[in-house]
């Protein structure tokens, strides 16, 4: 298979990249690790006249974190987001979805805001992230704005970007304490596997031993973009944590997703409405013992 | 201590610094002055009729060199079995699978070609098209062939004994049935060729084959051309499993474009193509009924077999033949019925893959016989010891199992895996389970009937004396038999490994039928051992004359002469080599041993050239009834695993935890290579018993033609896994030597199978056992025992 042709720019900033994407706007698509997108030009899916490299501009490769949390360039690649130690600490269920992603030559290449870009809702980063709270920063030549991941996905391979715009960075709040977070995926093999289900889940207890204060549960694979369990997250707040009141959310996430029964799809809609509860009442469990653990 | 000493070592491979340093070349590394590209168009139809073919516009690019149909191609049928040779070149009435192929470019860029041949404008007629065995069957369907009615494209209908009245004194009768899916063979090196065409009319093709000689007689025979005109030549290869063992569509077009362009023409399947001409394992469903008595003695089987096998005939008639005989062992079975039938559809065609035929029965089998050995309440591996064969012991289907390690491999992983203490002893969601399975050691008669020698050596012992050539037609595609053929020639001349060189893979070479069948160790083996021997003869002949000492009386190991008796004087002849190499630095000392160097330099002398020749063919084997070809070998490798396996019942993922493994492959010639082989089948038996499946949608169109969707395993789904070697003498092979390569794929599938059982305690009919199947078949066992 042989790509078609482009051609190929690579900015030294974010704003010479962000200059390039106003003059050449729809012809154009940013090009990060490329392990979606030249992919999709291989099979002919795409096929921009203009290529955008950004991944080796070092200001999008950045992990700062702060007392108010964490700003990562959209850039970073998984393998390091994987290792990052600032991640790995207080975003654990992020951790967890970049090291199930493909496989070490995979993550050595793909970047987090790629993963983004790709609105795919198999994608395994997305789901941890919603479940933070985390925003977008987006920037073009003329603007920059800001919104939360959840509004930055509009369907399936659709997105809130112009034709001119890029993801700057990623920006997620430092948890507020007695909180957790699990992040599961479910694949036929063990890992360079595009996911059948993902689950991650997002707890608040409003102390050591206390009531669930708030819970955000996004589902992947069941819906046009990650979905948010909305009945499930609903029952868990007021509710001391537990294996009932998980089992419980677990039956209404599974009443939340809406998996399309294609015939040829990766597994079949009931299974996956399944897997939804098996896999939401895990990372509940995951959740709760980080909440009420040494962390806090 | 070995009575031998380069053999039954672990020597490293004699490819290993080319292959570790990346310099091994492969037909995607070659290049030739003024090569053009060659692409192909295929259908995208999986069924429709042909109604013209316009080129012009193709033709008209700027860089293009040839456009060829079947107008340049001609009519000539081809195939792997004469008795279904079934393939044009390019199809000309219509096409039967989706990636059919219509015609081929040539250009002077890979773009360039490909994009002439989509300008290839094809004017199809749609036809109505049929994608499974029941839509295939049904009454008025749509032929793929006309001359295959019912679409039923070979069948095979055997009883040895008599099954009916053996089942008649039977304690317990068992039925059941197992459904596989297509599986690929997935290696990573995609097909590829260059065809070169000179102007003395010779055709040279290199490709990534494990058949040199069989597409050397295709060429011949579909291009026209005299044998003698046509040299294949094979450069290192990246895997083959059954997929690159007969010419391809991709072979003849290359072939038929540097004929047309006088021009070396360079052509390589993407994945996709693979995945379409890769030719690999059939779907099969079977369905069986074994008789046992109360004693677990197995009586009867009665067998029924059902292929999908694509839209030709390519190795089918083969497959259908292995799916039922081999199941003749390695249980003594008095009474065996077979009905086999190989149903041609509008998918892409199957062929042969590792373990050709016979995986899935094994699979089937066995898992009945796990069934009934719970049944009568005895411990499976003591049902299996009970009925086991040994050497001399002879199947129904009269395939003779000269040598037979099977009771062994079974004892071996039953104390290796501590069987004892965990079968029907480990904690819900982990089990434990195992089973046998035995392989053809090489196919007794080639694929077209013929009195051919499987294969000719020829060893070529420079003037110096110091390095033996072997020059054998055999493929090395990975699996190690230019070491393994090295190894027995260094052997067979007693000199050491490090003296030997070997040239392989080049019809020019000899013949040889190639890498497929599990052949070449046991018969290029043989082949090889005869023309070292013959070696070592010259050269302790002339050294005889020379000392006046009878050859019987001398030997040669190690590099050296023995004397069996006294050592003559040997100043003289030590004294005219060295003046031979007067100055040289690294001349024998005249207090040294006499070396072969030294006396293959004086045979030289007296005989010129030193050239030891070698063949192989079968001897008389069993069975004069149709189809008895199909089975019967040399010999047979035999092996047992156990595998453990842990399932996520809330899921359905299943883990295997362990396996352990022992295979017979008589005397292992090198035991890293035997390892190697074991280790490779088990990732090809996970594969097809937990993920591996080639999906198409409504269209007969590839759904997953990539390595990303279709799911092998990966190192992460690789459990620990024991390979352990019996070695039982074979007196048919070289030294005693047989087959690895795909005998220990027979037992996996039905090992895992077993274990799963053993976990959960559900019964699993259908493959890939990937998380919905499990979880469905834990469902539905849930449902029925809630029931009851
Ligand atoms: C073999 C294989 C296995 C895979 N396995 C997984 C897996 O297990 N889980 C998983 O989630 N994914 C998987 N993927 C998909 C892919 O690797 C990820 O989605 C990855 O994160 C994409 O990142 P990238 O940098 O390569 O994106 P690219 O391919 O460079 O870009 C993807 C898309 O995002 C856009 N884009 C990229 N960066 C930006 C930006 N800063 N601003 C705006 N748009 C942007 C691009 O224009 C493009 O549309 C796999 C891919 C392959 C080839």
């Amino acid at each position: 298979m042989l790509l078609p042709k482009f051609e190929f720019h690579e900015p030294k900033t974010v704003d010479e990249a962000c200059q390039m994407m106003a003059e050449y706007g729809a012809s154009a698509m940013v090009l990060a690790g490329g392990t979606d997108l030249l992919v999709n030009m291989k099979k002919k899916l795409l096929s921009p006249q203009h290529l955008i490299a950004i991944s080796r501009i070092e200001e999008l490769k950045k992990v700062d974190s702060s007392p108010f949390g964490l700003k990562i360039g959209a850039c970073l690649s998984v393998s390091d987001t994987a290792s990052s130690d600032a991640i790995g600490k207080k975003w654990g269920a992020l951790s967890a979805g970049a090291k199930a992603l493909g496989s070490p030559q995979i993550r050595n290449l793909a970047t987090i805001g790629g993963n983004l870009g790709t609105a795919s809702s198999a994608a395994d980063l997305p789901p941890s992230l919603m479940a933070y709270g985390a925003r977008v920063v987006l920037k073009s030549s003329a603007r920059e704005r800001t919104l939360p991941l959840e509004e930055f996905f509009t369907g399936s391979k659709r997105t809130t970007l112009a034709d001119d715009e890029m993801i700057y960075e990623i920006q997620i709040d430092e948890p507020a304490p007695y909180s957790g977070a699990g992040y599961e995926s479910l694949g036929v093999r063990s890992c360079q596997d595009i996911k059948i289900v993902n689950v991650a889940s997002f707890i608040t207890l409003d102390g050591p031993g206390g009531i669930i204060k708030s819970a955000r549960i996004v589902m992947g694979c069941v819906g046009p973009t990650h979905l948010r369990a909305h009945s499930a997250e609903k029952i868990l707040v007021g509710e001391k944590p537990g294996e009932a009141i998980f089992a419980r959310a677990g039956e209404l996430a599974m009443q939340d997703a809406t998996p399309r029964g294609a015939a040829f799809s990766r597994a079949s809609a009931g299974y996956k409405k399944d897997m939804v509860g098996v896999l939401t009442v895990r990372t509940l469990g995951t959740a709760w013992k980080e909440a009420t653990g040494e962390r806090n | 201590m070995s009575q031998y000493d380069v053999i039954g070592t672990r020597a490293p491979r004699v490819d290993a610094p080319a292959k570790a340093t990346g310099r091994a070349i492969f037909v995607d590394d070659m290049s030739m002055p003024g090569m053009l590209y060659g692409a192909l168009l295929q259908s995208p139809y999986a069924h429709a009729l042909i109604r013209g073919i316009d080129v012009s516009a193709a033709l008209k690019l700027p860089g293009v060199k040839a456009v060829v149909t079947h107008k340049e191609a001609g009519l000539v049928k081809y195939g792997v079995s004469p008795a279904r040779y079934d393939e044009t070149i390019f199809c000309y009435d219509k096409v039967r699978q989706v990636g059919d192929n219509i015609a081929a470019v040539a250009a002077v860029d890979m773009a360039t070609a490909v994009e002439a041949a989509s300008l290839i404008k094809v004017d199809y007629e749609e036809l109505p098209a049929v994608f499974t065995i029941e839509e295939a069957l049904a009454d008025g369907a749509p032929l793929v062939h006309d001359d295959y009615k019912r679409n039923i494209s070979a069948e095979v209908h055997q009883e040895f004994g008599d099954v009916e009245a053996a089942l008649k004194e039977c304690d317990l009768i068992k039925t059941t049935s197992l459904k596989s899916k297509r599986q690929d063979c997935a290696f990573i090196e995609p097909q590829g060729c260059i065809a070169t065409y000179d102007l003395s009319g010779n055709l040279t093709l290199y490709s990534s084959t494990q058949t040199t000689h069989y597409v050397q007689r295709s060429l011949a025979m579909a291009l026209g051309a005299p044998v003698g005109k046509v040299r294949v030549v094979k450069p290192y290869v990246g895997g083959g499993f059954g997929s690159k063992a007969s010419a391809s569509h991709l072979e003849m077009a290359a072939c038929l474009l540097a004929m047309q362009t006088g021009k070396p023409v360079k052509m390589i399947f993407d994945r996709e193509q693979v995945f379409l001409h890769g030719r690999a394992r059939h779907q099969f469903v079977h369905t069986m009924t074994t008789g046992v008595k109360k004693d677990g003695t197995i009586m009867a089987l009665k067998h029924e077999a059902w292929l999908n096998g694509g839209a030709y005939s390519s190795f089918g008639i083969a497959t259908v033949y292995y799916a039922g005989s081999l199941l003749g062992g390695p249980y003594k079975l008095p009474n065996m019925k077979y009905d086999g039938y190989r149903i041609a559809t509008n998918l892409p065609a199957c062929g042969a893959q590792r373990g050709h035929g016979g995986v899935i029965a094994r699979s089937c089998w066995e898992q009945q016989l796990d069934m009934i050995a719970e049944e009568l309440g005895m411990d499976p591996l003591e049902l299996r010891l009970k009925n086991i064969m040994t050497a001399g012991d002879v199947t129904c289907n009269d395939l003779d199992m000269s040598s037979l390690g099977m009771k062994e491999c079974i004892e071996v992983v039953r104390d290796a895996s501590d069987w004892k203490n965990k079968k029907g002893k480990l904690p819900q969601g982990k089990g434990i389970g195992m089973a046998c399975g035995f392989f053809v050691s090489g196919a007794g008669f080639p694929i077209y009937r013929s009195e051919t020698f499987h294969c000719t050596v020829t060893i070529k012992v420079t003037e110096d004396g110091g390095t033996a050539i072997v020059s054998t037609a055999s493929a090395e595609i990975g699996q190690g038999s230019d070491t393994t053929f090295a190894m027995i020639a260094a052997e067979g001349m007693g000199i050491p490994l490090g003296m030997v060189r070997i040239e392989s893979g080049d019809t020019d070479f000899g013949v040889d039928l190639g890498a497929y069948s599990s052949r070449q160790t046991l018969m290029t083996g043989q082949a090889t051992k005869q023309a070292a021997e013959n070696v070592k003869m010259q050269v302790l002949d002339a050294l005889s004359k020379e000392l006046h000492v009878p050859v019987e009386d001398m030997d040669i190991k190690k590099g050296y002469i023995v004397f069996k008796k006294d050592k003559p004087d040997l100043s003289a002849l030590k004294t005219r080599y060295i003046k031979e190499h007067r100055e040289w630095t690294d001349n024998p000392s005249l207090d040294d041993e006499l070396s072969f160097r030294e006396a293959s330099r004086i045979a030289f002398f007296t005989k010129g050239t030193i050239v030891g020749t070698g063949m192989y063919k079968p001897p008389e084997l069993g069975g004069k009834f149709k189809g008895a070809a199909v089975g019967t070998s040399p010999a047979y490798g035999c092996s047992a695993q156990i595998a453990e396996v842990s399932v996520d019942e809330q899921t359905g993922r299943i883990t295997i935890e362990k396996m352990t493994d022992a295979h017979d492959c008589g005397q292992a010639i090198n035991r890293t290579s035997v390892e190697a082989q074991m280790h490779g089948s088990m990732a090809m038996g996970l594969g097809e018993a937990l993920f591996e499946e080639v999906k198409f949608d409504d269209k007969g169109r590839l759904l997953n033609g990539d390595l990303a969707e279709y799911k092998m395993p990966t190192a992460l789904d690789m459990p620990p896994m024991e390979a352990l070697i019996v070695e039982s003498h074979e007196p048919n092979g070289p030294y005693g030597a047989k087959e690895v390569g795909e005998g220990n794929i027979m037992p996996t599938i039905a090992a895992v199978l077993n274990a799963v059982h053993d976990a959960i305690g559900v019964r699993i009919h259908e493959l890939p056992l990937n998380p919905e199947r499990v979880y469905l078949a834990i469902k539905e066992y849930r449902e029925k025992n809630a029931k009851q």
